[in-house]
C-alpha cells in the first residue's frame, strides 16, 4: 500500500502569504488587455466633450475613409440594443432610457457617442479625431442641490425637477422622540464625489463565433454571471450562447459591480464585424465614465436626553444620481438609510432621500457603498451632540451601544443585528491609545497653543449582502468541490475576487475540511462556462456567503468520499479525517486519491450512489451579517499652514471569525488608505458646466504609499451565527471606520475655537482658514 | 491615450540635433513632461529629437569656481552627484524634492528648465544661485540669466530651434534650504522656496531667495532678501524680511490652493528656508 | 472660471475704444489667432493656433462683440473649438481715462472643456493670465505701430 501523509495542521486562523500574489506582483497575470486574438480589432470610443447638448449631425465619412478602419458606428447603429440596466426598484423610481451610446442628446462629458473600429489601436484613435460632431451645447447642472433649485436646467427634458425619486423611511414615533428631546443638534454633512480608480481600467474583448452562434466576452468584472445574464438580454442573445470571462481584475471596489454600456457595445461590434475586438478604457475615460462614488448632502437631526441618551435622528439625503441609473445607482443610499442609527439603541429614525439627476457620470457602489456616508454622519453627529453636551466622546458611545445580551438586536429601520460586543473594540482602542493620557497631553498642547486632536469612530456595517429578498439579482451564493481521478481537489466559486484574497481564503477552508495539502487545491472563478452561476463579490460577502456554500458543499463531498472509502475498506465504522478514510476497528486506511480513482473509475458503487466526486452547494444566507469596530485616529496640526499629520491610527476591527490575518489586515490596511482619500484629499470636481476638473491624476489627489500613516491593526472577535464559519466580512470596514474617526479628530482639535465640523476632504486650506478664525465652514 | 503619428530621430552629437530641431522638429529628453501631453493628444509633433543620445549633452563637472551642468542629466544624476551635493547643495536638495523617484529617473534638468512649468522646483533654486542657462541654436551657444530666461508660464527666451545646452550654477558656500509644499495630487510644487544666506561678523552679507509655483513664473524675492542683508537674522528679522516674499505678486489659484493661501504659503515657508539656511551658514 | 483684472493701454480713450473694435487689430491682437473673418455685423470667424510650451492645438472659433457703449464698454465674447477641447470667453470691458491713458478693466467668465479642462486644472488660471497679458501687450504694440504709420 502507498503511503498516505496524514495532514494534521489546520490552517484556517493561520497567517499565510496569498498564493496569487506571485503572479500579481510579478506582473505576469493573465488580464483582460493580455487577451490576444488572430485577427484581433481594436475600438476607439468618441465621447462627449460637453455636459449637456443635443446633437445636430455626426459626419462618419472621414474616419471611415481613415486607414485601417474597418467600421464606424454611431448611437443611432446601436439604438435597438437593449438599455443599460437598472437593477434595483424603488416606488415610482423614474427610469431614463439609458441607450449604450447618445443618440440625439448628450447628458455627461464623456457620453459615448460613436465607435472607431479598426486593425490597429493608434490607427483606431487617428480616426477618432476625424469624426464631425455638431453639437448644439445646452445649459447643465452639476451639482445635486442646484439642479433641485427651481429653474434649474433640466437634465432629462421630460423630469424639469430633475428628481428621479423620493423615498421615505420611518420606525417608531420620531414626533415623540423630538418632543421629549432636552437637547436638538443639526448639521449639514456631505460625502463628496469620489472616482474609484482601480488599478486595471475597465476592458472588454469580444470574440463573436458565428458558426457556432457563440459570443466570448472577456471583461474586467465583479460580476461575471450577472454580465452574461444581463448582456445577452441587451443583445437579444440566448443566455446559452454567451460565455463571460472576468481574467485577472485588477481591483473593483464596487465600479466593476455592474453593466456597462461598452460590455454590450463591443459584442455589438463583434457580431457585426464577425472578428474579435478588443476595448481597453484609458485612465481618462474611467475618470470620466466609471460610475462614481458617494455624492451625498445630508441634513442630520439628532434629538437626545441631557445625560446622552439619543431618542431619535432625523436625516434628509440628497444624492447625486448622474445622468442615468447604473445597475444599483438608486439603491446606495437606501443602504444609508438602513445603517444610520449606527451601533446605537434609538428605536425613532425618520429618513428622506431625494436621489437627483445631474450632467455628470452615474454613482453607484463604492467601498462601503451607502455605508460610509451614514457612519460618517451618525459618528459626526454624536461627536457634535457630545460637544454639545459636554460630555466625552467615548462616555456618549458607550452610554448608547446596543447592549450585548440585547442580540439579536432589531433595528429602527428593520434590520436584526446579528452578535455584537460594541464595547470590546473601543475599550481595546482607547487601551492602546491610552485615552486619558492623551487626553491630559491635549490639555497641556493647547495651554502651548498647539493643536492635537483625538477622534473616534464607532463603526457597524451590513455585510455578507444578502438574503435574496433583499438584493436585486440574488443574495445567495453557489460552490462546486470536485476531486479529480487523480485526487487533486477544484474548487468553483461563484464570487469573483477582484484582489481579495479568496484563491488563499478558499482553499484554506478546503484544505482544512478534506485534509490535504493546499497546494493540490486550485480554486476557479470568473468563468461563466466553467463556474455554475454565481452572484459575485461586493458588500463584503465572498467568504461569508461563497465561503459557506464552499463549505456545505465540502460536507456532502466527505459524505460521498466517506461511503466509497468504506466500501473500500469493507467496513461501516470508518472516519474520514486528514485526508484518509480510517477503519476504525482495523486501523486500515484508504488515501483521497485511492478513493478518488475508486469513484470516477466504479468498478463497483456503494448503493444509491453516483459515480465521482463533485459537489456542488447554492447558499442561501438568513440574515446579513454585521461586523462593527472602534477606530482612534490622533492628531497634529501646524496651525500656521493648516497641514495634518495623523500621529497614530488605530483600528480595532471585529468581523467575526478570521480565516487568514494576514488578509484581513490588507483588507483594513486598503480600507483604511481609502478613507484616508475621502477624509483628507480625493474628491471629483464638475465645475458649473458639467466639466470634470479632476480628471487625470494631477489633480485626482489618490493617496499613495508616504501619504500613509503606520495602522496599528487589531481585533476582537465576536462570531456570527448566520454562518457556519462565524465569519462576517472586512473587506470595506477600513474605510466605513474611517473616515470620521478622521474628520472628529480634526474638529477635536480645532474645537475649543469654535469649529464644530468640517466637510471633507479636509484640506489644509480649510484647517488653516479654520485654525485662524474659528467657525463651522 | 494613444499619440499620433510621428517621427522619431536620435542623433549621437549636439550639431545634429541642433540641425533637426531647426528643421521644426522637438526635443525629447526625458519625456515626463512631453509624452503624457502626446498621450493625451494635447500635444502632436510631428517629429521628436531623442536627446537621450547625446553624450556631449550628459556630463556635471566642475570649471573654474563654477559646476557646469549638461542639459540631459537626470534629476536623480543631480540629486546624488557628490560634486553637488557638496559644491552646490541647494540644487541637489532641489532635486531630490521633485516628484517622484521615477521621474527623478527620467526628467531631466534641461528638459524642466526648458518646459519653465510655473509649478516646477529648479527654477526657485536656479534664480536663488542666479544661475546661468547656455542656449544652443543655429547660430551657436548664447548664455543668460535664469532671471531673464523665465518668461512666464511654459514660456522662455528660447528661439523656435534653440535648444537648452547647460546650466551653470557657482560653487556655493552659503547656508542654503529648499522647501516645498507639494500639490498632494502631482507633487509639484504649489510653493517653492529656495534660500540661501550668507553670514560674517554676525551679520547676514548676502540673502537670496528664489520663489516657483506662487504665480506664472519663477522669480527672486529681491525686497525680502534686502530687508535680510544687513540684519542679525533674528527669528524677528526672518519674519519681517519674509512677510515681504509675495507682495504685489499676481498669485494663481485653482481648486488645490486659492491665491490667497498660496501667498500665506510663501510667507511661511520662507521664514522656514531661510531659518533651515541660517542654521547651516557659517 | 471667473477671470477679471485691468491693464492700461497708452492711448487715449476713444483711441483704445477704436483699436479694440477693429477685427484686423483684434485678429492680431488675440494669441494664436490666424485671422478674424467677417460672417456678420460684429462677429467673426476665427482661426487659432494655440502652442503653449509642449502643448499645442488648433482650434476653430468665433468672435463677437456686444452691448457697445463707445467709448466706454462693450463685451467681447470669444469661442474655439478644437481636438484637446473648448474654450469660451465672455468678459465686460471698461474703459477709463487714467494717468498715462486708458484703463480697460475685465470682468467676465471663461469655460473651458474636454481634456483641457480635465487635465489642465492646474495651469488654466496662470494661462489665462497669461493669454489676457499676452492680448493686451500686443494690443499696445498694434496701436502704437498704427499710430507711427499714420
Ligand atoms: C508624476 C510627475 C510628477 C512630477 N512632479 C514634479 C515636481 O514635483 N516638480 C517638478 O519640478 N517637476 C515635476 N515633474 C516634471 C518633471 O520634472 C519633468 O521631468 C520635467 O518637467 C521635464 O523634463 P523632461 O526631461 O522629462 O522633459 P520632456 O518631457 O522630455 O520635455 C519637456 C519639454 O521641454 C522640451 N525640452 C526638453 N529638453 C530640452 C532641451 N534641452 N532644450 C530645449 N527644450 C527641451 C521638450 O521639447 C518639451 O517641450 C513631474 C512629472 C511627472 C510625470
Amino acid at each position: 500500500m502507498a503511503t498516505t501523509i496524514t495532514k494534521t495542521e489546520t490552517l484556517v486562523g493561520k497567517r499565510i502569504r496569498r498564493r496569487e500574489d506571485p503572479r500579481l506582483i510579478t506582473g505576469t497575470a493573465t488580464y483582460v488587455e493580455d487577451i490576444q486574438m488572430p485577427g484581433m480589432h481594436y475600438a476607439a470610443i468618441v465621447r462627449s466633450p460637453h455636459a449637456a447638448a443635443n446633437i445636430r449631425s455626426i459626419d462618419v465619412k472621414a474616419a471611415a475613409a481613415a486607414p485601417g478602419v474597418v467600421a464606424v458606428f454611431t448611437g443611432k447603429d446601436t439604438e435597438k440594443v437593449g438599455p443599460v440596466p437598472c437593477g434595483a426598484s424603488l416606488p415610482d423610481l423614474r427610469v431614463p432610457h439609458h441607450h449604450i451610446m447618445a443618440i440625439d442628446r448628450v447628458y455627461y462629458v464623456g457620453h459615448a457617442v460613436a465607435v472607431v473600429v479598426a486593425t490597429d489601436r493608434y490607427l483606431a484613435r487617428d480616426a477618432a479625431d476625424l469624426l464631425e460632431i455638431d453639437y448644439d451645447v445646452l445649459p447643465a447642472v452639476a451639482d445635486p442641490e442646484k439642479a433641485l433649485a427651481p429653474g434649474a436646467p433640466a437634465v432629462h427634458p421630460q423630469w424639469p425637477d430633475n428628481t428621479a425619486f423620493n423615498y421615505h423611511q420611518e420606525g417608531g414615533d420620531i414626533a415623540k422622540a423630538f418632543a421629549d428631546a432636552d437637547v436638538v443638534v443639526k448639521q449639514r454633512i456631505t460625502s463628496q464625489r469620489l472616482v474609484p480608480n482601480a488599478m486595471e481600467t475597465r476592458g472588454v474583448v469580444a470574440e463573436w463565433r458565428g458558426a457556432d452562434r457563440q459570443l466570448n466576452l472577456y471583461t474586467s468584472t465583479q460580476v461575471p454571471h450577472l454580465v452574461r445574464t444581463l448582456v445577452a438580454g441587451m443583445l437579444g442573445l440566448e443566455e446559452n450562447r454567451m460565455r463571460v470571462i472576468a481574467p485577472e481584475v485588477g481591483g473593483g471596489f464596487g465600479s466593476k459591480l455592474n453593466i456597462y454600456a461598452e460590455e454590450a457595445l463591443m459584442g455589438f461590434v463583434a457580431m457585426k464585424i464577425g472578428k474579435p475586438v478588443k476595448w481597453i478604457e484609458s485612465r481618462r475615460e474611467n475618470f470620466l465614465t466609471t460610475i462614481h462614488g458617494r455624492g451625498h448632502v445630508d441634513y442630520y437631526e439628532v434629538a437626545a436626553k441631557k445625560d446622552g441618551t439619543i431618542l431619535g435622528i432625523k436625516l434628509k439625503i440628497i444624492q447625486d444620481l448622474g445622468a442615468y441609473h447604473q445597475l444599483l445607482t438608486p439603491a446606495i443610499p437606501t443602504l444609508s438609510v438602513l445603517m444610520m442609527p449606527g451601533l446605537y439603541k434609538t428605536k425613532n429614525v425618520s429618513a428622506d432621500i431625494v436621489g437627483v439627476f445631474t450632467n455628470c457620470v452615474p454613482t453607484d457602489a463604492y467601498r462601503g457603498a451607502g455605508r460610509p456616508e451614514a457612519t460618517h454622519g451618525i459618528e459626526r453627529m454624536v461627536d457634535i451632540l457630545a460637544d454639545e453636551l459636554g460630555m466625552d466622546p467615548a462616555e456618549i458611545r458607550l452610554k448608547n451601544f446596543v447592549a450585548n445580551e440585547e442580540f439579536p438586536y432589531p433595528t429602527a429601520t428593520g434590520l436584526t443585528y446579528d452578535s455584537g460586543n460594541y464595547a470590546a473594540p473601543l475599550d481595546k482602542a482607547m487601551a492602546l491609545a491610552d485615552y486619558s493620557k492623551i487626553l491630559q497631553e491635549q490639555v497641556e498642547a493647547r495651554k502651548q497653543g498647539k493643536l492635537v486632536g483625538i477622534g473616534i469612530s464607532t463603526y457597524g456595517e451590513i455585510c455578507a449582502i444578502g438574503p435574496s429578498p433583499a438584493t436585486p439579482a440574488g443574495g445567495w451564493e453557489s460552490a462546486t468541490v470536485k476531486i479529480e481521478p487523480s485526487g487533486t481537489v477544484t474548487v468553483m466559486t461563484g464570487t469573483c475576487q477582484t484582489g481579495q484574497g479568496e484563491e488563499t481564503t478558499f482553499a484554506q477552508i478546503a484544505a482544512d475540511e478534506l485534509g490535504v495539502d493546499i497546494d493540490n487545491i486550485l480554486v476557479l472563478r470568473g468563468d461563466t462556462s466553467i463556474v455554475q452561476y454565481g452572484i459575485g463579490t461586493f458588500g463584503s460577502r465572498a467568504t461569508a456567503i461563497g465561503g459557506t456554500a464552499l463549505y456545505f458543499a465540502l460536507q456532502e463531498l466527505k459524505a460521498k468520499v466517506k461511503l466509497f472509502g468504506a466500501m473500500l475498506l469493507e467496513s461501516d465504522d470508518v472516519t474520514f479525517s486528514g485526508g484518509q478514510v480510517t477503519c476504525n476497528k482495523s486501523g486500515k486506511t484508504k488515501g483521497l486519491a485511492e478513493i478518488a480513482g475508486a469513484t470516477y473509475r466504479a468498478m463497483k458503487l456503494p448503493p444509491n450512489t453516483e459515480p465521482g466526486l463533485v459537489a456542488t452547494h447554492f447558499w442561501e444566507p438568513p440574515n446579513f451579517t454585521f461586523p462593527f469596530g472602534a477606530h482612534i485616529v490622533i492628531t497634529d496640526i501646524d496651525k500656521e499652514t493648516g497641514d495634518i499629520a495623523i500621529r497614530r491610527y488605530i483600528a480595532v476591527d471585529d468581523c467575526g471569525n478570521i480565516i487568514n490575518p494576514l488578509i484581513v489586515d490588507g483588507q483594513v490596511h486598503g480600507g483604511v488608505a481609502q478613507g484616508l482619500g475621502q477624509a483628507l484629499w480625493e474628491q471629483a470636481v464638475y465645475d458649473d458646466n458639467g466639466q470634470l476638473i479632476t480628471g487625470e491624476f494631477m489633480d485626482y489627489a489618490m493617496p499613495r504609499a508616504h501619504m500613509m500613516p503606520w495602522i496599528e491593526s487589531s481585533h476582537t472577535i465576536t462570531p456570527t451565527n448566520v454562518n457556519p464559519l462565524g465569519v462576517k466580512g472586512v473587506g470595506e470596514a477600513g474605510t466605513i471606520g474611517c473616515s470620521p474617526a478622521v474628520v472628529n479628530s480634526v474638529v477635536d482639535a480645532l474645537s475649543h475655537l469654535g469649529v464644530r465640523h468640517i466637510d471633507m476632504p479636509l484640506t489644509p486650506e480649510k484647517i488653516w482658514k479654520l485654525a485662524n478664525a474659528g467657525g463651522t465652514n | 491615450m494613444f499619440p499620433q503619428t510621428f517621427d522619431y530621430t536620435a542623433p549621437t552629437t549636439l550639431d545634429e540635433a541642433v540641425k533637426l530641431l531647426g528643421g521644426g522638429a522637438k526635443a525629447l529628453a526625458g519625456g515626463m513632461s512631453l509624452i503624457p501631453m502626446m498621450k493625451l493628444r494635447l500635444a502632436s509633433p510631428e517629429h521628436l529629437v531623442d536627446l537621450g543620445r547625446i553624450k556631449e549633452l550628459n556630463y556635471i563637472r566642475e570649471e573654474s569656481g563654477a559646476l557646469h551642468i549638461g542639459a540631459t542629466a537626470t534629476h536623480y544624476a543631480v540629486e546624488s552627484s557628490p560634486l553637488v551635493r557638496t559644491k552646490c547643495p541647494l540644487l541637489a536638495e532641489t532635486a531630490a524634492a521633485i516628484g517622484d523617484v521615477q521621474v527623478r529617473n527620467m526628467g531631466t534638468l534641461g528638459g524642466a528648465v526648458a518646459h519653465a512649468d510655473p509649478s516646477a522646483d529648479y527654477p526657485a533654486a536656479l534664480q536663488a544661485l542666479e544661475a546661468k542657462i547656455v542656449l544652443r541654436g543655429a547660430g551657436g551657444d548664447r548664455t543668460v540669466s535664469a532671471a531673464e530666461f523665465f518668461v512666464d508660464a511654459f514660456t522662455t527666451v528660447l528661439n523656435e530651434g534653440e535648444m537648452v545646452r547647460e546650466v551653470i550654477v557657482p560653487v556655493d558656500t552659503s547656508g542654503v534650504s529648499y522647501q516645498k509644499v507639494p500639490q498632494p495630487a502631482s507633487g509639484f510644487a504649489m510653493v517653492g522656496i529656495a534660500a540661501r544666506v550668507k553670514k560674517a561678523g554676525g551679520k547676514v552679507t548676502e540673502a537670496r531667495i528664489g520663489v516657483t509655483g506662487l504665480t506664472n513664473s519663477s522669480f527672486r524675492a529681491t525686497a525680502a532678501e534686502k530687508a535680510l542683508e544687513g540684519t542679525n537674522g533674528s527669528a524677528a528679522d526672518i519674519q519681517k524680511a519674509a512677510a515681504l516674499v509675495a507682495q504685489g505678486s499676481d498669485a494663481n489659484s485653482d481648486i488645490h490652493a486659492s491665491a490667497d493661501y498660496r501667498k500665506h504659503l510663501a510667507v511661511v515657508y520662507t521664514g522656514r528656508a531661510l531659518i533651515a539656511a541660517m542654521g547651516r551658514a557659517q | 472660471m471667473k477671470i477679471s483684472g485691468s491693464y492700461t493701454l497708452p492711448l487715449p480713450i476713444e483711441r483704445a475704444y477704436a483699436v479694440m473694435q477693429d477685427p484686423a487689430v483684434l485678429g492680431r491682437a488675440i494669441p494664436g489667432c490666424e485671422g478674424l473673418e467677417k460672417t456678420g455685423p460684429d462677429e467673426y470667424r476665427m482661426k487659432m493656433k494655440m502652442a503653449l510650451a509642449s502643448l499645442s492645438g488648433a482650434f476653430e472659433g468665433k468672435v463677437r462683440i456686444t452691448d457697445q457703449a463707445p467709448p466706454s464698454s462693450f463685451r467681447l465674447v470669444v469661442e474655439g473649438t478644437g481636438r484637446v477641447g473648448f474654450v469660451k470667453g465672455d468678459g465686460l470691458l471698461k474703459l477709463a481715462t487714467v494717468d498715462g491713458g486708458t484703463e480697460v478693466s475685465y470682468e467676465g467668465d471663461a469655460q473651458v472643456g474636454g481634456t483641457m479642462a480635465a487635465v489642465g486644472q492646474r495651469l488654466i488660471d496662470g494661462t489665462a493670465k497669461m493669454m489676457i497679458k499676452k492680448f493686451f501687450d500686443r494690443l499696445a504694440q498694434e496701436a502704437n505701430a498704427q499710430d507711427a504709420t499714420e
